[in-house]
């Protein structure tokens, strides 16, 4: 029967193949065996199919042509095999200069680079990483916040409306939601994406900040010291000095703008510090009462303290790119800096 | 706000150098952002913040620089002549609405020659970017400079009836105000009128009629003080900000105009040689009362983390002019007509830490439970989706979450559409007006932009919320939308279909959506050939995917293919369960090829589950091999080759049991789908 002796051939082929191995003389007369022109096995087989029966005929030649691709593939393989076994003296000396093929890569946008580097550090510090909603009411932007309609605070962050809702200003209306449904102790970071009404080479109308909290009993503006020490040494260096010095925001009483001293120049004054030296890089503060008393948390037994900071800023600071708003241009070449 | 510094030294007595004194300020809230020469010494710009309108004045930031530095304060002195004849006969005033106007001051001097005020006051001016105009006007704007009140000057000859009249605007009334502007005056407004005639924006700008000149003779002066909101909302209203609207709007001294004004009239007087009328009018319906402020050391210690004693505490509260007294451990302090800041203790507490000051205090990590720190299920959900799509090779980008209506009017016939679009009230630019509600229109605008710098192959993502309405509600959902054009990344063919669905498919597998499926759909944003809707097995719809129709990417003034997909993240799994470890097998596999000849309207999913119905146990799994049509074969016929590999995990199969596997499954399929076999 012919099936069955193309079987067999086939089994001995691969048998006389894993043989043969890389050693070039052995392959060549394994052709020489199977597939040469004049006495080559596959010859013989072929001829075979015209002593078949009809009937026979398509079946066998199906199994036949399956077995010519196998031996072909095979000594296709095995001399490659040789060839690179004989190395250097055959394919000649490899320019290992030459590109390597290249695997697609891909990358991370350097805005959440930054994210995940900051979440990271707070994570290991024990702190939940909180999310909420682009489109917030009034009262957990604001009013929660101690900033009362008319609040002149209102004007610095100039504001994006949907009928009675607007696009968050920050991402502190989250610490409002954490607090409105968590009773202390509480600690957590907030990243996400906020929104002004304000569009120059140092505002964007979209950016991302992150945003802190900490309320438990005993919560002190040394803790709230240490804590951002301890964070922008994590995130610059060990070596970077931070400043804390008195500020105003409408939420924290008393409020801290916080100076980390220039990492570019090392103090001496640049274009990046304006010559000061400093770079303002967050704000932080001790949580107001009245914010305390807005969500149901008691001013009385709990104290706490809130920071926030840029994270396109940073990320700008970090890799040195000029403009805020070509982070949301959609250029991958930008991205691809990152791989 | 700039401050000339030898102005704001010379109102201390031994104050420290110019670098001492602005690390000092800045140490105690008041950052001195820049220094740069001025006319005679330099300009200090100080950055007051929003709470301290007290200090937005030399003496007032003078008060913070003394208790800073170490330095006093000079008391302040100055001589005032009047004549004879009383102010209240040549003018009056009046306030009709005593919760915008809380108090107002007016003299009269008379005799007033046109002149310019002395140099000295000039550079004083000049240097807190004030200009010099004349000496009048000057004078207003010095007094304000120095003690943070705002005046105002009107020629007495132009304000009818002689009177002053702090009342609400009416309907109709307007004022061509000193700007040469004309002001609509909506009802409600404050203004401050003479007997006929709106003459002035009240705590904002004066008018022009009621102007200074050089042929002024007698000259009206006002110092009053106006409710903060009722001005806030007026210039809001007007679109205006003046010096003495920031002042207003942030709470003036309510006990500074009579001070203000007779100093100011004294000014006015000596430059112009005008004569000061007896007596200061000064109309207050409610006179200012005083309230107090308590605390104690040991809660202010414990807030700070820091021991402070109560004798400190009381020195920086008589450097803030709080007249303390304590008891025990409390404080108790008096709040000056000027510190309209502090309400509560909680001010007060503030003012203790600005001065004992940060770097006091020392830096003490809070002790917190140790639990680990966990992420919110979102955050989770949205970063698996991005790193999956960085493993497959794309390159992150961010777009704007609002986008040009027309934009977002297209996104209507996609399959995800989620609901009505959200509007902004107040766009930046028309388009930035509506909320996306799909990422791929930014996606689109990206891949034009890429090209258009150059780039022949964009294989980019983005994660990020769309936005919608929901029951008259706004309602944000997490989205992840792939765009790939030109060739493959790493290979040098053109980018097809199936390299999209490869993309989608590892993505979506990482997303908790293992048993998704593709069926057919999703024009006409996509090119219905090349269009597919992704589905849970449960009929959920999760995302689509497929060529960019051709009218789509003529909307966008794209000429290469674009393939995109969008994933809607909400029906993913917030948690991927772990992997079950599957007993490794012994025994070895065997494959065998199967063609089939089917017409092109049998998907291969169906094929594909026929044949997975039909293979016995023995089959592990059922692969596609090669497609073909063309040449050899009927139009609207496919010859699909499938692998099958066979195991059985006790023994080693046999050819033969393969091929009776084999002939079985040919026999079921063409019964059950009419198949034939090449
Ligand atoms: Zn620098």
């Amino acid at each position: 029967m012919g099936l069955e002796r193309l079987k067999k051939v086939r089994a001995s082929f691969a048998a006389d193949l894993a043989a043969a191995g890389s050693d070039p003389d052995a392959v060549e007369t394994l052709r020489v065996a199977y597939a040469g022109r004049k006495s080559g096995l596959l010859q013989d087989l072929t001829a075979a199919l015209r002593e078949l029966p009809n009937e026979a005929k398509r079946d066998y030649g199906q199994a036949l042509n399956e077995l010519k691709k196998f031996v072909e593939d095979g000594l296709k393989q095995a001399k490659e095999r040789a060839a690179a076994s004989a190395g250097s003296s055959s394919v000649g000396q490899i320019d290992v200069t030459l590109p390597g093929r290249a695997l697609p890569r891909g990358a991370e946008h350097p805005v959440h680079l930054v994210r995940r580097r900051i979440e990271e550090i707070f994570l290991r510090m024990g702190y939940d990483v909180e999310s909420g909603p682009e489109i917030e009411d009034d009262w957990h932007n604001f009013e929660a916040l101690n900033i009362p309609p008319d609040h002149p605070a209102r004007d610095d962050q100039d504001t994006f409306y949907v009928g009675s809702n607007l696009l968050r200003t920050h991402t502190s209306p989250v610490q409002a939601r954490v607090m409105e449904r968590t009773q202390p102790p509480i600690r957590i970071v907030v990243p996400g994406r906020v929104y002004r009404r304000d569009s120059d080479l140092r505002h964007s109308p979209m950016f991302h900040q992150l945003e802190g909290l900490v309320v438990d009993e005993g919560i002190t503006v040394g803790n709230l010291k240490a804590t951002l020490e301890t964070f922008l040494h994590a995130l610059f260096s060990d070596d970077v000095q931070v400043r804390l010095r008195p500020g105003y925001f409408p939420f924290t009483e008393p409020s801290a703008e916080v100076d980390i001293s220039c990492i570019f120049c090392d103090m001496k004054g640049c274009g990046v510090c304006s010559g000061s030296g400093w770079i303002e890089i967050l704000g932080s503060g001790m949580v107001d009462p009245r914010v305390f008393e807005a969500v149901g948390i008691d001013p009385e037994r709990y104290t706490g303290f809130a920071f926030g900071l840029g994270l396109d800023r940073v990320a700008m600071l970090q890799y040195g790119i000029p403009d805020l708003r070509q982070l949301f241009a959609g250029d991958q070449r930008l991205t691809r800096q990152f791989e | 706000m700039n401050f000339d510094a030898a102005w704001l030294m010379d109102l201390l007595d031994s104050p420290p150098g110019a670098d001492e004194m602005t690390d000092k300020l800045t140490a105690c809230g008041f950052l001195v952002e820049l220094r740069e020469e001025g006319d005679g010494g330099e300009i200090w710009d100080v950055e007051v913040t929003t709470n301290r309108p007290d200090a937005m004045n030399h003496r007032g930031l003078a008060r913070e620089a003394a208790l800073a530095a170490g330095a006093t304060l000079k008391p302040f002195e100055f001589e005032l002549d009047e004549s004879d004849e009383p102010s209240s006969d040549l003018a009056t005033v009046e306030i009709d609405d005593p919760t915008m106007c809380t108090r107002f001051c007016a003299r009269v001097i008379r005799g007033v020659a046109a002149a310019s005020s002395p140099e000295w006051m000039q550079r004083r001016l000049a240097n807190s970017g004030v200009r010099p105009i004349s000496a009048i006007v000057d004078v207003t704007n010095y007094v304000l400079l120095e003690f943070g009140q705002p005046l105002h000057a009107y020629d007495l000859a132009k304000v009818g009836g002689a009177r002053l009249i702090a009342r609400r605007a009416v309907a109709g009334e307007s004022l061509v105000t000193l700007d040469g502007e004309t002001r609509k005056l909506e009802p409600g407004m404050p203004v401050i009128a003479d007997a006929y005639d709106v003459v002035g924006l009240a705590g904002i700008m004066g008018g022009a009629d009621s102007e200074i000149g050089d042929d002024t003779v007698d000259v009206l002066l006002e110092a009053a003080n106006f409710d903060a909101l009722s001005i806030r909302r007026a210039a809001r209203k007007l679109g205006m900000h003046t010096e003495a609207s920031h002042r207003f709007e942030r709470g003036a001294d309510p006990e500074l105009p009579p001070l203000a004004i007779d100093y100011a009239a004294a000014l006015i007087a000596e430059f112009t040689g005008g004569t000061v009328c007896a007596g200061r009018i000064d109309v207050r319906p409610r006179p200012w009362e005083p309230h107090e402020l308590t605390t104690t050391a040991s809660k202010l210690s414990s807030f700070m983390g820091l021991e402070i004693p109560l004798a400190r505490l009381v020195e920086i509260a008589n450097g803030l002019d709080l007249n303390p007294r304590t008891d025990g451990d409390t404080i108790i302090c008096s709040v000056p007509s000027y510190r309209v800041d502090l309400e509560r203790e909680a001010d007060l507490i503030e003012e203790f830490v600005r001065h004992v000051g940060f770097d006091a205090i020392p830096a003490r990590l809070p002790v917190l439970a140790t639990a680990p720190g966990r992420r919110n299920p979102n955050w989770e959900l949205v970063d698996r989706a991005r790193s999956a799509a960085v493993n497959v090779g794309l390159a992150e980008i961010m777009t704007w979450s609002f986008i040009d209506p027309d934009s977002d009017a297209a996104v209507e016939s996609l399959p995800m559409c989620p609901g009505q679009a959200v509007q902004l009230d107040n766009p930046l630019a028309s388009t930035q007006a509506t909320m996306r509600r799909s990422l791929l229109p930014g996606l689109l605008s990206a891949v034009r932009d890429n090209l258009n710098q150059g780039e022949r192959t964009v294989a980019v993502f983005e994660q990020g919320r769309v936005f919608w309405f929901a029951d008259g509600a706004p309602a944000e959902g997490e989205r992840l939308a792939v765009a790939l054009v030109g060739s493959r990344l790493g290979r040098d063919r053109a980018v097809d279909f199936a390299d999209l669905k490869g993309v989608v498919d590892a993505i979506a597998d990482e997303l908790g959506y293992p048993n998704h499926r593709w069926r057919r759909g999703g024009g006409p944003w996509l090119d219905e050939a090349q269009a597919a809707v992704i589905e849970t097995d449960d009929g959920k719809t999760i995302g689509s995917a497929g060529l960019v129709d051709h009218s789509m990417a003529k909307k966008w003034d794209i000429k290469t293919p674009v393939y995109v997909a969008e994933l809607d993240l909400a029906a993913a799994a917030e948690e991927i369960p772990l992997p079950s470890f599957v007993e490794l097998p012994r025994t070895p596999a065997v494959t065998a090829d199967m063609t089939v000849e089917h017409p092109t309207d049998l998907s291969y999913a169906d094929l594909h589950t026929v044949a997975r119905e039909l293979a016995g146990d023995l089959v592990e799994a059922i692969d596609l091999q090669t497609r073909y049509t063309g040449k050899g074969l009927p139009s609207g016929a496919v010859r699909s080759t499938l692998r099958l590999t066979y195991r059985a995990a006790d023994r080693s199969l046999t050819q033969d049991e393969v091929n009776d596997q084999q002939e079985a499954l040919r026999e079921g399929l063409s019964r059950r789908l009419g198949v034939t076999f090449a």
